[in-house]
C-alpha cells in the first residue's frame, strides 16, 4: 500500500454533515446545511458576513454544542457518541484561538497557556513551558508572558492566544479572526507555524471578517467558505 | 396562586434539589474514584483550593475559637468547679463542643467565607465565558472546577474543625487559670475530655465535619454554574446558595445527632 493509499484511507480530520442549529442568543445566527470534510493538513477559510461575526462553527466542530440535525466527526467519531471524558480528551487535541478574550482569570498567563497541555499530555512542566516560551518568542513576545490576565494588553494577550492555539502539535486548530487587532505583523509568523502545523497533518479552520486576510495568497487555502446568513457557500481551491 | 398549589410547588422543587444534590454526590463519588480523573492539574487546583479554604481562614478561625473557648469553656469551668463536680467538665465539654458547637460553627463558618466566593467565582467565570473556554480545551468543568473545590472545602473544613476544637480548649483552660485557680493541671484537664469521647462522638464530628462541608461545595458550585446571563444575577445566585447551604447545614446536623445518639 503507497503512502498515499493509506492516508486516503483515514477518516477526514473534521467532517460536518448536513449540519444545522438551533438559533441561540450566545450566537448572531444559527448554522443551516453546513457540509465539509477538512483532511490532514487542509485549511478551510471562511469569510464571516458583517453582522454575523460570531458563529457556533467552533464550538460545533469541537463537539460543545449539539447539532439539530446533521452528525460532526472528529478523526471520524461522532461528539454525541463519546462519552464526557473522551470528548474531553479528544478536544485535548485540539487548540483554539477564541473570538473573545478567553482565560482562566485564576491563574496567570503561562500558566493558562500550558494549562491544556499539563491536563491533557503526561509531559514534564518544564518541557511544555519551554515548547511554550519557544513559540512565544515566534510569535513576537518576549518570552512566556507572566501576570494575570486581566493585566495584559489586547494584543498581547492575543499573542499568548496563538501560543496556546499553536501548543503542543494540535490535531484540529480553530482560528477565529485572529489577525483582529494584530494585521498585519503577525502574518508571517502565524503563517509560518500553520505551514508548520499543516504539514504534520492539522486541520485548519479559519474564520475572518478581513478582505485583506481573505485575498491573502500565502494562506493557501484548500477550501473557501462564504458565509450567507446561516448558509456557507463553499468552494474547494484548486 | 393558592397555598395548596403553593405547597405543592415547594415540594416539589425540594424534591428536585435533593434529586440533584444526591446525583452530584454520585458523580463525585464517581469521579473522584476514577484514577484518571486524577491529573496533575485537578491535584494541583484540589491543593490551591485547601489553601484557600484552609489555610487562609486558619487566623479567623483562631479568633473565633479563642472567643468561643473563652465564653463556654471557662464558663463550664468555672461552674463545675463551683458545684464541685469537676469530672462532669469532660462530657460537658464533648457534648457541647466536639457533638454540636465546633462542626456547625466552622460549617457556617466556611459558607460565609468560602462558600458564598465559590458561587460568586463560578458564576463571574460563567458569565465571562471562562468555564466554557475550559471546556473548549477539553478541561472538563465538573471535573477541573467542581471536584476540587467541594472536595478542598470538605477537606479544609475538616482540618478547620480541629483547628477550632483545639483553639476553643486551650483557649478556655489558659482564661479560666487567669480567672480562677482551682482548675486544676492541663493533663487533667485533657484527660476528662478524653475519656469522654466515644466512637459515636467520633463518627458524629466527622460525618458534621464533611456531609455538611460536601452539601456547600456543590450548592455553591451548582448555584454559580447555573448563572447565565448578566452579572446582576449573582448577588441573588449568592443568596440562594447561602440559604441552601445554612438549610442543609442544621439538617444535616440534627439528622445525624438524631442517627447517631438516639
Amino acid at each position: 500500500m503507497t503512502s498515499n493509499q493509506s492516508s486516503s484511507a483515514l477518516p477526514p480530520r473534521l467532517e460536518l454533515c448536513k449540519v444545522s442549529t438551533d438559533p441561540d442568543p450566545d450566537y448572531d445566527v444559527p448554522l443551516w446545511g453546513i457540509d465539509f470534510a477538512l483532511q490532514p493538513g487542509e485549511l478551510l477559510l471562511v469569510r464571516l458576513e458583517r453582522g454575523h461575526l460570531n458563529t457556533p462553527l467552533a464550538d460545533l466542530a469541537l463537539g460543545l454544542i449539539e447539532p439539530r440535525e446533521g452528525q460532526v466527526r472528529f478523526n471520524g467519531s461522532n461528539w454525541q457518541r463519546l462519552s464526557a471524558p473522551r470528548a474531553a480528551q479528544q478536544r485535548g487535541r485540539c487548540g483554539r484561538f477564541f473570538v473573545a478574550q478567553a482565560w482562566y482569570t485564576a491563574l496567570p498567563i503561562d500558566a493558562n497557556i500550558c494549562l491544556a497541555q499539563q491536563h491533557h499530555s503526561q509531559h514534564p512542566r518544564t518541557e511544555i513551558e519551554a515548547e511554550a516560551a519557544a513559540l512565544a518568542r515566534f510569535f513576537g513576545l518576549p518570552g512566556l508572558p507572566l501576570g494575570e490576565p486581566t493585566k495584559a494588553r489586547a494584543d498581547d494577550l492575543d499573542r499568548a492566544a496563538l501560543v496556546r492555539a499553536f501548543l503542543g502539535n494540535p490535531e484540529l486548530i480553530i482560528l477565529e479572526r485572529p489577525t483582529r487587532f494584530l494585521y498585519p505583523e503577525i502574518m508571517p509568523p502565524l503563517l509560518n507555524a500553520l505551514q508548520s502545523a499543516r504539514s504534520k497533518g492539522a486541520a485548519v479552520i479559519w474564520t475572518t471578517y478581513d478582505a485583506e486576510v481573505w485575498e491573502e495568497p500565502a494562506l493557501n487555502p484548500s477550501l473557501r467558505g462564504t458565509m450567507f446568513g446561516s448558509r456557507m457557500q463553499l468552494n474547494r481551491e484548486e | 396562586m393558592n397555598s395548596v398549589a403553593r405547597l405543592g410547588a415547594y415540594t416539589l422543587d425540594t424534591w428536585q434539589e435533593l434529586r440533584y444534590l444526591a446525583a452530584m454526590f454520585w458523580a463525585l463519588a464517581a469521579a473522584s474514584l476514577r484514577r484518571q480523573t486524577w491529573v496533575r492539574t485537578v491535584r494541583n487546583e484540589l491543593v490551591r483550593q485547601v489553601y484557600t479554604n484552609g489555610v487562609q481562614a486558619t487566623r479567623f478561625i483562631l479568633y473565633v475559637s479563642i472567643a468561643v473557648g473563652i465564653s463556654v469553656v471557662s464558663q463550664a469551668l468555672v461552674w463545675m468547679q463551683k458545684i464541685g463536680q469537676p469530672k462532669l467538665l469532660g462530657p460537658l465539654l464533648v457534648t457541647v463542643l466536639v457533638r454540636e458547637a465546633v462542626p456547625v460553627l466552622t460549617n457556617l463558618l466556611a459558607i460565609g467565607r468560602n462558600g458564598t466566593s465559590m458561587t460568586l467565582e463560578l458564576g463571574q467565570m460563567n458569565i465571562a465565558g471562562e468555564v466554557r473556554m475550559l471546556d473548549a480545551q477539553g478541561l472538563d468543568p465538573f471535573v477541573y472546577l467542581v471536584l476540587p473545590r467541594v472536595l478542598g472545602l470538605s477537606i479544609a473544613v475538616f482540618c478547620l474543625n480541629l483547628f477550632f476544637l483545639t483553639g476553643s480548649l486551650v483557649s478556655g483552660y489558659l482564661f479560666s487559670a487567669l480567672l480562677a485557680a482551682k482548675v486544676g493541671d492541663p493533663v487533667s484537664y485533657l484527660q476528662s475530655i478524653l475519656n469522654s469521647v466515644e466512637a459515636l462522638d467520633l463518627a458524629n464530628f466527622l460525618l458534621k465535619s464533611l456531609l455538611p462541608a460536601l452539601c456547600t461545595g456543590i450548592i455553591c458550585c451548582h448555584e454559580g454554574l447555573r448563572l447565565q446571563g448578566s452579572v446582576a444575577k449573582i448577588p441573588a445566585a449568592t443568596k440562594r446558595a447561602l440559604a441552601n447551604s445554612v438549610r442543609a447545614l442544621f439538617f444535616i446536623s440534627a439528622l445525624v445527632s438524631l442517627l447517631t445518639y438516639i
